[in-house]
């Protein structure tokens, strides 16, 4: 029995240390995400208007954006100004949109739609100043003809709202 | 029940997501002399989109020359591809941003679309 024990401490004192750090590295790398949470429509309530509100038929699109950082972007959405595909139009077409604040996951947000700056006519700037998710609807409306109220010719109509997440 | 309608709201939105990173990305050096490179990376979770434009711009938004395998990049739907941007030192003062937007398929009929841009910005 003694000589076992001698021989198994003389075998751990001489056996190499196997242990080793091993290391977990990470970056937490600033991160945007633009999710088209709503796809838009337009519904057509009277002949020379088309618009995405839904009590005309329509759907507003709804854009969530999900960062991980605070002060690290601006989210500017703009809405159509201009058809990208339609039917031949005879006359003029005015565009109006409006962007809003629909939803938000903190409450600390609440103060965005009040801070937001319009950079250009049809567009709104957010600076995402609470890391999290913030929700926007994008409501346009299109209106043929001007004072003659010309109706739209039958056929599809495509505009485009640009979401766009900027670093600062 | 909070953490069953986060899942939800996962599972049932994430598939029309687009993402870029790095936010910040920094110019590095070449092979090449006069002329620096930065990495991106594109996550497309966009069902309806395949295709992705890049663009170089300065502080006023105007283009700048940049050069990249393909100014218009394929991305299948959940993956992610890496590219390279390659600025000359003479462009390399004025280069403020770099975004991708989807390119869109107009085959619907009254549509509103949505068009995703995340721009990075160099520091």
């Amino acid at each position: 029995m003694k000589n076992f024990i001698a021989t198994l401490s003389l075998m751990l004192a001489f056996s190499p240390v196997l242990a080793e750090n091993i290391y977990i590295n990470g970056d937490v790398e600033s991160r945007c995400s633009i999710v088209q949470d709503t796809a838009g429509r337009w519904g057509n309530p009277s002949a020379n208007v088309l618009t995405t509100l839904p009590a005309s038929g329509g759907q507003v699109p709804v854009i969530r954006y999900d960062y991980s950082l605070a002060n690290a972007y601006y989210a500017s959405i703009s809405t159509p100004i201009s058809f990208s595909s339609s039917p031949s139009l005879s006359d003029s077409t005015v565009f109006t949109g409006v962007v809003s604040v629909t939803q938000t996951s903190s409450s600390d947000m609440s103060g965005y739609q009040a801070a937001s700056t319009t950079p250009a006519a049809n567009t709104r700037q957010y600076g995402l100043t609470i890391a999290g998710t913030t929700w926007f609807s994008a409501t346009s409306i299109a209106t043929h003809g001007g004072g003659n109220n010309t109706p739209f010719p039958s056929g599809a109509y495509t505009g485009i709202v640009v979401a766009s997440c900027i670093a600062m | 029940m909070n953490r069953f309608a986060l899942l939800l709201l996962l599972v049932t939105t994430s598939s029309y997501a687009h993402q870029m990173s790095p936010a910040y990305p920094k110019l590095g050096l070449t092979h090449i002399a006069g002329v620096k490179k930065v990495e991106m990376q594109i996550f497309n979770s966009r069902e309806d989109v395949e295709f992705y434009e890049i663009g170089v711009f300065d502080v006023n938004w105007k283009p700048i020359d940049f050069v990249s395998l393909y100014r218009i990049i394929k991305i299948d739907y959940l993956s992610t591809i890496k590219f390279d941007v390659y600025i000359t030192d003479a462009d390399v003062l004025n280069a403020e941003y770099l975004c991708s937007r989807s390119k869109l398929r107009s085959d619907k009929n009254n549509q509103a679309m949505i068009a995703t841009r995340i721009c990075s910005r160099f520091k």
